[in-house]
């Protein structure tokens, strides 16, 4: 029976519980301050901002592309454990991810030069990210075992998780070139807390006819799990100084980045415009309490062997020992704690924009547009356009596609609605509200919204929303 | 904001507790090889007698998680007597558990395989959470001065072990 309730706190988990998100209502919405964090050449006609700290922009989502909650967890009367077996283990590729990401601005603002047409933004921002991909051959050993699968190798190589946690302080150019191209860059300087990463792993366990016992067991293992923080805050939690340990390793204290994002506007003509950005072209350097597992060798065992001719003088030693110790020099199991580098989650954006209708203000008292005197844009009553989002991930690059329709009511309202398509959702509806009240600019952006007659079904969500104080000076 | 606006179906998060993570795992246990030469050196009928430490199944990773198991035995002898294989599971005070006798004619013989199960219906699997050793006496029931005519003659006991752990 579908019943509706509220699912505030299942939602609260699902986002908590959450890689850079592709943020296809934000981008190029040209009203909101925040759209220049992912394209920073965006056109924009603000004089000064300001957003209110911890609260200019939120923004967060939880993807699942192969299962939801509800194809586990629904109160069908179905056996939890065929489910488990028929969806997941069976049901569910290397390829499929589980994934999260939340960002919190700590701080936010911009100005435009009195002296030139540059606009300046700066600020900081809390990004946690994870992604994990379906450990399959993992899940397989877990739930059936390698009993009876001689030949079968399990890989260890689908073992694919990263995630980090990093404070972002940015300060960005924006310059509007001429009538034609707006472009921008933003410097960003990552301040490490947390940094996981077990991406490039191989190997595999294979039961095979033994030549003296009737099973040899191998295990070839390139393994490496790198981690970095987590020993400090672990250390400063039982001393009960965890808030701290985070802070300080928020503000510099921890492992340090360097990063830069480029975008631009350019006009085609009066009304269609063509933007692209590139995000996060950076890396991060993990240094301070860096723990590195490495699980590297190659052994085969056929259990405990006795020749008893070839060991008739050492009869009574410990065959099991032995045994254990061989494993353990074939295959060591070290840690080590040498530094090492990660890059940035590398994103890409790209969008044509045609705008209609009636522009929005005087126009002829601007005398704005690529055939006016004012360098800034016309802003028209509708808006048009497709948009394109790439991000390297760790089993390669992953792309959205977006289709959008912008609508202005005066200057006090706009709304953006998008359709995607990703490996998410082939449906994914967005909309974005932006209310200008004044001086005051509060908008809110939520997609997949079909997916909302049953959240608990769905494999995407996400969500964003800010509170800015916005000028627009003389020139508004 | 979105979130209170939305439905769902219902779900039951208590179904967790009833989900069940039971691998089958498998692997060799030991393999003894007794040549024929060292049969015929022996004036006893017990030609080998050893103990063997084997902890396997103590490790508290398995004692604490097997829910059943099968020990598959393979013998082979192609010695020119015929032998007897007596394996005696014993607890760390040699105490014996359980034991195990395999009897085969002189070669040519086919294998004699054995399935021994551990749990449910069979043997009980505290047998095996309390071995730490092993002890294997081998008694020839022939002569000690034939050979036998296959080139490296010898007995050969093979095992392997299929074990279901509970990991939730």
């Amino acid at each position: 029976m579908r019943i509706r309730h509220y699912v505030f706190l299942l939602s609260l988990l699902f986002y908590a519980s959450l890689a850079a998100q592709n943020k296809q209502v934000l981008y190029d919405f040209n009203d909101i301050p925040q759209a220049l964090m992912v394209n920073p050449g965006m056109e924009t006609d603000f004089q000064w901002y300001a957003g209110l700290p911890l609260l200019s922009g939120i923004s967060g989502y939880a993807g699942t592309n192969g299962i939801a909650i509800n194809d586990i967890f629904a109160d069908d009367g179905l056996d939890i454990n065929d489910k488990v077996r028929d969806l997941m283990v069976n049901g569910l590729t290397t390829r499929d991810e589980f994934s999260q990401a939340l960002q919190i601005d700590l701080f936010s603002g911009g100005f435009r030069s009195p002296y030139s047409d540059i606009f300046y933004s700066f600020g900081a921002y809390l990004e946690m990210d994870n992604i994990l991909y379906w450990p399959k051959d993992y899940a397989i050993l877990a739930f059936d075992g390698n009993a009876n699968q001689l030949d079968s190798r399990f890989n260890l190589g689908d073992l694919k998780t990263r995630g980090s946690t990093v404070a972002v302080y940015h300060f960005g150019i924006n310059k509007k070139i001429n009538k034609k191209l707006t472009a921008g860059v933003r410097a960003k300087l990552y301040s490490g807390i947390t940094d996981y990463n077990a991406t490039n792993n191989n190997g595999y366990l294979v039961n095979t006819e033994g030549q003296n016992n009737t099973i040899a067991t191998t295990l070839n293992a390139d393994m490496q799990l790198r981690t970095s923080g987590f020993g400090a805050l672990s250390t400063a939690e039982n001393q009960g100084t965890l808030a701290s340990a985070f802070v300080k390793r928020a503000i510099f204290g921890g492992d340090l980045g360097l990063g830069m994002d480029l975008g631009f506007t350019y006009h085609l003509n009066e009304r269609t415009a063509i933007t692209g950005s590139v995000l996060d072209l950076g890396f991060m350097y993990h240094s301070g309490n860096v723990y590195k597992y490495n699980l590297k060798g190659n052994a085969t065992i056929e259990g405990i062997q006795i020749n008893v001719l070839q060991e008739l003088a050492d009869l009574n030693r410990d065959f099991w020992q032995d045994l254990v110790d061989d494993v353990e020099e074939f295959i060591p199991f070290e840690t080590t704690n040498s530094a090492y580098v990660t890059f940035r989650q590398t994103r890409v954006n790209a969008s044509i924009r045609h705008g209609f209708g009636t522009p929005i203000g005087s126009v002829e008292a601007c005398d704005c547009g690529i055939g006016g005197s004012n360098n800034r844009a016309v802003k028209y009553r509708n808006g048009i356009g497709g948009q394109l989002f790439a991000i390297n991930r760790p089993r390669g690059p992953q792309v959205a596609l977006t289709g959008f329709y912008l609508r202005r009511f005066g200057e006090f309202m706009t709304i953006k609605g998008t359709y995607t398509i990703d490996k998410f959702s082939k449906t994914n509806v967005g909309v974005g509200l932006n209310l200008q009240a004044g001086p005051v600019n509060f908008y809110f952006m939520g997609d997949n919204l079909l997916s909302y007659q049953n959240i608990a079904a769905s494999n995407y969500a996400s969500f964003q929303l800010g509170l800015n104080i916005i000028s627009w000076g003389k020139k508004k | 904001m979105l979130s209170i606006f939305a439905c769902s179906e219902k779900q039951d998060f208590s179904q967790y507790d009833d989900l069940s993570i039971t691998p089958s795992l498998e692997t060799s246990i030991f393999f003894v090889k007794v040549q024929e030469l060292l049969i015929n050196s022996a004036t006893d009928i017990s030609f080998f007698t050893q103990d063997f430490n084997f902890d396997a199944f103590e490790e508290v990773f398995f004692a604490d998680r097997v829910l059943e198991g099968v020990i598959s035995y393979e013998l082979e002898n192609t010695t020119s007597k015929p032998i007897q294989i007596e394996l005696q599971f014993l607890d760390e005070n040699d105490v014996l558990l359980d034991s195990e006798v395999f009897t085969m004619d002189a070669a040519p013989t086919a294998l004699l395989t054995r399935e021994v199960a551990y749990g449910n219906t069979g043997k009980s699997l505290d047998i095996l959470r309390s071995t730490s050793n092993v002890r294997l006496n081998a008694s020839n029931f022939g002569d000690n001065v034939s050979s036998s005519e296959i080139p490296g003659a010898s007995v050969q006991l093979r095992s392997s072990a299929q074990f279901m752990l509970r990991l939730k």
